[in-house]
């Protein structure tokens, strides 16, 4: 849980003036930007997956995705 | 498969909400709903783990077009805690068990709405994101915790 009291670094300008664009953007519109479609591969490929704890749904991703997914743990 | 869009969206929170499934947006969808300005590909949802919300999320999620088995939705049911569903008109990605949230009540005690989607709290997403400690995850903390210090500033 992030704590309200920890340091409060600046925002960026750049980043600032995206975050206010967004902020007068209609909630559809920002969905619309926000929602694309890439396919993944090996992840994109079975139509349903389960698992039994978040551990095993994270060792999955790293022996079975490629690591430019960004799955991989640090 | 086309992108996740608004119409979607609404979907599952009429649908979602009709069915009575206890759920919050979490990950970067969340933070998309909260008016964090990124991209993403597919929705996650924090569903409440319990027998009862168990079958009022099947009863939904067949609702809005996923072709479930009896063993998908058995396994929907018994609240795994990781479930990535491809097999509707979306993706979509139903955590029972985050990473860095300990009990559904309390994220559902810091939920914010936004024109009636349930979504986790900035501090909730950003800690889920956090404890993952993924590579992904970590590249977009530093625009997410500037996010949050926004968002608390300006929040409707």
């Amino acid at each position: 849980m992030e704590s309200p009291t920890q340091e409060s670094p600046a925002i960026p300008p750049e980043w600032l003036e995206e975050f206010e664009a967004a902020a007068r953007r209609p909630l559809e519109t920002r969905l619309r930007y926000a929602f694309i479609h890439t396919y993944k591969p090996i992840l994109d490929d079975e139509p349903f997956r389960a698992f039994s704890s978040t551990e095993e749904y994270r060792r999955w991703c790293e022996t079975n995705l490629p690591d430019w997914l960004g799955y991989g743990r640090v | 498969m086309a992108a996740f869009d608004y119409r979607q969206a609404r979907e599952i929170r009429d649908v979602f909400g009709s069915c009575h499934v206890r759920y919050l947006f979490l990950g970067k969808s969340g933070a998309i709903l909260l008016g964090y300005p990124d991209t993403t590909q597919d929705a996650d949802v924090f569903v409440e783990r319990s027998p009862q919300n168990g079958e009022a999320l099947v009863r939904a999620l067949r609702q809005l077009g996923f072709a479930l088995t009896e063993e998908q939705a058995g396994e929907i049911n018994r609240g795994k805690d990781f479930v990535q569903l491809k097999n509707g008109p979306f993706d979509l990605d139903l955590i029972f068990a985050p990473d860095g949230i300990e009990r559904f009540d309390d994220a559902w005690s810091r939920r914010v709405e936004v024109e009636g989607f349930p979504v986790c709290h900035i501090d909730d997403i950003i800690a889920s994101k956090a404890a993952t400690n993924r590579q992904k995850d970590r590249e977009s903390l530093p625009r997410l915790r500037s996010f949050r210090e926004y968002w608390l500033k300006h929040r409707p």
